[in-house]
């Protein structure tokens, strides 16, 4: 496998007291366009944690006099087929997505991506060589399928395993709540999402180890575990950051499409996918017809799903700036 | 995921990490550094060096493959859903699955069955599938990869078509207007969801306008392709104008350029013959693995216009417990996937003499 | 025909309702099916066959011309086989049998020119026509027949529908049993070769009518042998179109067979589109003829200025039921107070009225309206909260703390596929506190979940009746030895006036056995009826002309052409 070399960078503090994160930050106050992606995500993202106290309904309260209802002053977007208030869906479906985008960011490219890198870059030998092949032979399979094919075969035994939980221990609501789906997906998304964090600090491990100054402080009796966190770790939270900021926009879309053909989160719970499924796959492709007599039963929830693609798109592309001064 | 603009940094090359998740077409696996004309003396002194990678690329692929097989099968066999019980239905009783299970082979062992499984895929022969009953996997197989691949030719073409020249207009227009509009339009394009790009051009250009079908497939010269084209073609242009744009800028700056400049060559010299050429060799070699991966790329697509094409085989497949047509797919699938990474390794040595392998 | 289907109420817009027609039989056949119970004769009234276009009397309708339908993907297109709507629709083109229902849905010659019936009707005899053949000119024999009969039955066949059609034949049992060693059927004799004599084991009225079903179609024995599995690639077949192409997932080609017996054919060709897309857009834009009209469009082509208001049509009914399972042993299904409670907590006039657009009709009985054996006087559990609180409160499960786990299990794929079940969920809650967790499983594993009775409660599935009997209600879903039986209903008043009604032959005792039987599965709640099927509307190009919107599936594209 080709590799191009991974740059040797000086020590990862760059002026006294300013770490780097410090510099990316100043750098991106800079950007209007990034700023105000950061703060529609912001917003998107305090919207969806504290959707039971932005929402004006219930997800799942349905109201059957009050069906289809354009956007009004009791129901802002207006409602669905079943007389549920759209706005409070909207709110509890980017909730889901917030909370399947964070799960799987954390778990997937920062703790596990992480920690193999260094564990593989630090250790090398048979243990770099396993993981470094696990990941290619991931990477080998077509996404989509797998993604399809761990939901598919993984949702059952999920479902079984927190049932039994929930029985054994007289817990309730895990699985009525949506929290195994949010688990399940993380699990699904998992195996697509460390390898790339897994490879950055890998190389920055194996380049980083033979630098002058790493030695120097392993010669003045450094140990190891200072080594990989103080002079390691520093020079790639840019690079993770960046890899973060656009794996979060296509975590969204496939929690979204997962969702849109029914192997993602279950109703009751919604999620942006089984909104737009709803409007068009029901009656085998309703599209445009909704598109034309109730439009905004299609766009409020379609402009959620780009608004998590757009801004994290736009946010990644500052962040490839900000940490790479040079480009400019 | 977009892939950031090249830059200067080696690091770079990894930016794209989560990137796995979305469409291939935003994952380039690097991203390119600025390029120095092609000369022959360097790639004189590459050719050994890649035959042997080459050699061990080939060598590595089998194993991979079995892998692939073996987590396949193993979901197949351990995964929810009897296909015996499926196909008993109401008839069902113990006996009947019993003797259905011997006929099938599904007693044997699990290696049994798998080394029978790969020993007949080797012939080409991936089995019945269990939903049609009496049908060829590959015999269903194969018209669907043909009509997927004629689709995603088509929308790779119009992203080429339009996201290369529009790319490389935008980059020589730097610091007018021009430039961030198109490239936010991009970005804005990128992220548009074809839960309603698809509805929304039905809408306008099928039964308002009258110009092209709403749905259905008659393959390459039917106009009824043009519609899902476009739509899995629309994010694509978003990533070739970015690509090109950033490619070409790299160029721009190149000595070379200022050279040809200075030596009196015509502006369309200049352009063609040596920015133009030298900032399209980088996506050449994107385009290889943009193009397998895409082929899973398109089910919703496949779904809202109704084109019998793989992605949506694979879902109904899946969800039909149709095990041996999963198999068939995900081995061809992860078979075009090493190909196209080898033949883009390949191209990307050739194209960058500079890059090391290991 | 014995089939399971979802109703979703928007599969109409699918496109799918030609395919989605009903199934049931419903005129009596001459001397065996019971009348209904109602005054009036039941059959299907006039108006549940719709018609479109006519020709002034004396002229030939033109031959020529294709008819473009929205289809998917049928399962299986041997007749032996079939257990759906959408493989049903079309092996009852290509394919025929002894007896078959003709479009005004009454039991008429086919292959047999005529039959007697005798040994207190048990012996059934058919004289063959003359000069029938298959497709590839192969005379059609009484031993085709026999063939074709006994190889459904075999267990290597793999039908799971033929001990339901066939089973009754005296012999049957045993070739199903006979774990591929037995071939012959003693009930099935080609006296010559015009005459076929069926000997059942007791005098069922419904018999007959059962020999509608595709299982009982003749194949023919050279391309079965010959082609293995794949003969239904290109079946030889003798009904008035052949198969003359199958691409998997995108479209199939019925053509006119010219060996056919009868009138051939108007049409040139009936094209099956299978690609999916969407239906209505379609229809619009001139790509197939006909159309379901679905709730999303169901407003705009009412509207009289719409263009495509003059293209709407209505379509009768089909004979069905979609109801919500309970799974009687399981509990908290195991007490009826619990069950009742969940029934009059439903306010099914509502949801039918907002979310279905009166697209359905809420049901409080199991035999459809205008079905043999519908009785108006049977009750059903009404909307009443208040009585549904305090049968809760009465139950085993009053307490929320230590209630058992509610699953309700729903088939499919894609987003939200059931409107009724998430209403359901929140009436459930808000009248009774009674939480439930909604479980989406694809088709294929529903299915098997639901015959090997593992699901607790389960929704998105009704019943569309096979044949104009009551019989195929009452017996198949409630009699509790009965695969159909999937919640494990055991009632010994159901059991016995089931079993007492199988060979009753006073109609009028027969259908009241089974209206007995009807209100006590009602009052005990083994169910929770919710839809019969009402006029819905389609969209039919002006130029198909002749095409008949029938309940249940029945050969029609024979009389159907195309005038532009």
């Amino acid at each position: 496998m080709t590799e191009a070399a991974a740059t040797i960078p000086a020590s990862g503090r760059t002026a006294k007291g300013d770490g780097p994160l410090a510099v990316a930050w100043r750098r991106l106050k800079k950007k209007r366009l990034a700023m105000a992606a950061v703060v529609i995500l912001v917003i998107l993202y305090a919207a969806g944690i504290f959707a039971p106290l932005v929402a004006t309904h219930h997800y799942a309260q349905t109201d059957l006099t009050q069906t289809q209802k354009a956007p009004s002053g009791k129901h802002w977007f207006g409602t669905d087929r079943l007389g549920r208030d759209l706005y409070s869906r909207v709110l509890y479906s980017v909730q889901t997505t917030a909370i399947i985008t964070i799960i799987t960011v954390l778990s997937g490219s920062l703790v596990l991506g992480v920690s193999l890198g260094l564990v593989g870059g630090y250790f090398r030998g048979w243990i770099d060589t396993v993981l470094s092949r696990v990941g290619e032979l991931i990477s080998s399979f077509p996404d989509i399928l797998l993604i399809l094919l761990l939901a598919a075969t993984l949702r059952p035994r999920f479902l079984g395993i927190a049932r039994w939980v929930e029985d054994t221990w007289g817990l309730k609501g895990m699985v009525a709540s949506g929290v195994v789906d949010f688990v399940m997906l993380a699990v699904v998304f998992l195996p697509m999402s460390w390898f790339g964090t897994f490879r950055l600090v890998r190389g920055q491990v194996l380049a980083v180890r033979e630098a002058d100054f790493v030695q120097a402080a392993k010669a003045t009796g450094a140990s190891t575990r200072r080594v990989l966190f103080t002079h390691v770790l520093p020079n790639v939270i840019g690079p993770i950051i960046v890899s973060a900021s656009f794996g979060v926009g296509a975590i969204a879309g496939s929690e979204a499409l997962l969702s849109f053909i029914g192997l993602g989160v279950q109703p009751p719970r919604p999620s942006l996918g089984t909104m737009l499924s709803d409007v068009n796959l029901r009656s085998s492709g309703a599209g445009v017809s909704i598109l034309r007599d109730h439009p905004e039963q299609l766009i409020f929830p379609a402009l959620a799903v780009w608004l998590f693609i757009f801004c994290w798109s736009l946010l990644g592309d500052a962040l490839t700036d900000v940490f790479n001064p040079k480009s400019k | 995921m977009l892939a950031g603009p090249p830059t200067g940094n080696r690091g770079d090359s990894d930016f794209r990490g989560d990137a796995r998740i979305a469409p291939a077409l935003f994952r380039p696996r690097r991203v390119f550094k600025s390029q120095t004309p092609l000369t022959s003396a360097a790639f004189r002194w590459k050719v050994p060096r890649m035959l042997a990678y080459i050699a061990r690329r080939l060598l590595w692929t089998p194993f991979l493959l079995i892998f692939v097989s073996l987590f396949v099968f193993t979901l197949g066999l351990y995964g929810p859903g009897d296909p015996v019980e499926v196909r008993l239905g109401q008839n069902y009783t113990p006996e009947r699955a019993e003797r259905l299970r011997d006929q099938l082979g599904l007693n044997d062992s699990f290696f049994t069955q798998y080394v029978r499984y790969v020993s007949n895929a080797l012939k080409g022969d991936f089995g019945e599938s269990l939903r049609f009953q009496g049908q060829k996997v590959t015999q269903i197989l194969g018209p669907k990869i043909w009509v997927s691949v004629q689709l995603n030719v088509i929308a790779f073409a119009i992203s080429l078509g339009v996201g290369l020249p529009l790319g490389f207009y935008v980059a020589k227009r730097q610091g007018s207007w021009q430039d961030p509009v198109v490239v936010l339009t991009a970005l804005v394009l990128y992220a548009l969801p074809v839960f309603i790009t698809a509805p929304f051009l039905v809408w306008i250009f099928a039964l308002e306008l009258h110009w092209v079908p709403t749905a259905g497939w008659g393959g390459f010269l039917d106009k009824r392709i043009i519609l899902p084209a476009v739509v899995i073609g629309i994010p694509g242009i978003a990533v070739f104008v970015r690509l090109m744009r950033a490619s070409t800028l790299d160029i721009l700056g190149q000595d070379y350029i200022r050279t040809a400049r200075a030596k009196g060559l015509s502006e369309f010299t200049v352009n063609a013959r040596h920015t133009g050429r030298n900032a399209l060799l980088p996506i050449v070699t994107v385009t290889f693995f943009s193009l397998a991966g895409l082929l899973g790329g398109a089910l919703v697509v496949e779904l809202i216009f109704g084109v019998p094409g793989v992605g949506r085989l694979s879902l109904e497949a899946i969800t039909a417990r149709d095990y041996n047509v999963v198999m068939a797919l995900t081995i061809m699938g992860a078979t075009a996937l090493v190909v196209a990474n080898l033949l883009m390794d390949i191209a990307y040595t050739v194209v960058d003499p500079r890059i090391r392998l290991q | 025909m014995r089939r399971l289907l979802v109703i979703l109420v928007t599969t109409l817009a699918a496109g799918l309702v030609a395919s989605c027609g009903g199934g049931a039989k419903d005129t009596p056949a001459p001397t065996t099916t019971p009348p209904p119970a109602r005054a009036t004769p039941p059959g299907i009234a006039p108006d549940l066959q719709k018609k479109t276009g006519a020709l002034p009397a004396g002229t030939e309708p033109p031959t020529g011309g294709t008819l473009r339908l929205l289809w998917s993907d049928p399962p299986t297109l041997d007749p032996a086989l079939v257990s759906d709507t959408t493989s049903a629709g079309i092996i009852v083109e290509a394919f025929n049998g002894l007896v078959a229902l003709n479009t005004d849905l009454q039991i008429v010659p086919e292959l047999a020119e005529s039959w007697t019936i005798s040994g207190g009707g048990t012996i059934y005899e058919f004289k063959l026509r003359k000069d029938i053949k298959f497709s590839n000119g192969d005379p059609i024999t009484a031993s085709d027949f026999k063939y074709s009969l006994e190889r459904a039955l075999h267990p290597d066949t793999e039908s799971s529908v033929s001990e339901i059609y066939l089973g009754d034949i005296v012999g049957a049992k045993g070739v199903i049993d006979g774990r591929g060693k037995v071939t012959n059927v003693a009930g099935i004799e080609a006296v010559d070769d015009r005459t076929l004599r069926l000997t059942i084991d007791s005098p069922k009225a419904y018999f007959l009518a059962k020999l509608t079903y595709p299982t009982a179609f003749v194949v023919s024995k050279r391309n079965v042998t010959q082609s293995g599995q794949k003969w239904t690639e290109k079946p030889v077949s003798s009904g008035p179109f052949v198969i003359s192409e199958y691409k998997i997932g995108q479209r199939i080609t019925l053509s006119r067979n010219d060996s056919y017996w009868g009138r051939k054919p108007y049409l040139d060709k009936v094209v099956l589109n299978l690609a999916g897309g969407q239906a209505m857009a379609m229809y619009e834009n001139d790509e197939v003829d006909l159309t379901g009209v679905g709730l999303a469009d169901l407003e705009r082509v009412q509207d009289p200025s719409e263009p495509l208001n003059k293209d709407l049509v209505t379509i009768p009914p089909s004979f069905s039921i979609s109801y919500v399972g309970f799974h009687i042993s399981k509990p908290p299904f195991d007490d009826p107070k619990f069950r009742q409670a969940l029934n009059h907590a439903v306010n099914k006039e509502l949801i039918a009225e907002q979310v279905y657009s009166n697209l359905v009709i809420p049901a409080y009985g199991i035999i459809p309206p205008n079905f043999p054996g519908f009785s108006d006087k049977t009750q059903g559990l009404k909307f009443d909260p208040d009585k549904a609180k305090q049968l809760l409160s009465e139950s085993k499960y009053a307490d929320k703390a230590t209630r058992p786990r509610i699953i309700v299990t729903i088939p499919g794929t894609g987003g939200s596929p059931s409107l009724d079940i998430e209403v359901l969920a929140d009436m459930w809650k808000r009248v009774l506190d009674v939480d439930i967790e909604i479980q989406q499983v694809e088709w294929a594993t529903y299915l098997q979940d639901l015959n090997r009775r593992r699901l607790q409660v389960w929704g998105g599935l009704g019943w569309e009746a096979d044949y104009p009997d009551p019989q195929d209600f009452i017996d198949i879903l409630f009699y509790s030895e009965s695969a159909g039986n999937h919640g494990l209903y055991k009632d010994a008043l159901v059991d016995a006036n089931v079993l007492a009604a199988r060979t009753e032959q006073d109609v009028r005792k027969r259908v009241q056995l089974y209206n007995e039987a009807e209100q006590r599965i009602l009052n005990s709640a083994a169910w929770l009826p919710l839809w019969f099927d009402t006029d819905s509307k389609a969209l039919i190009k002006p130029w198909v002309k002749n095409y008949r919107f029938t309940p249940i599936i029945v050969e029609k594209y024979r009389d159907v052409y195309i005038l532009k």
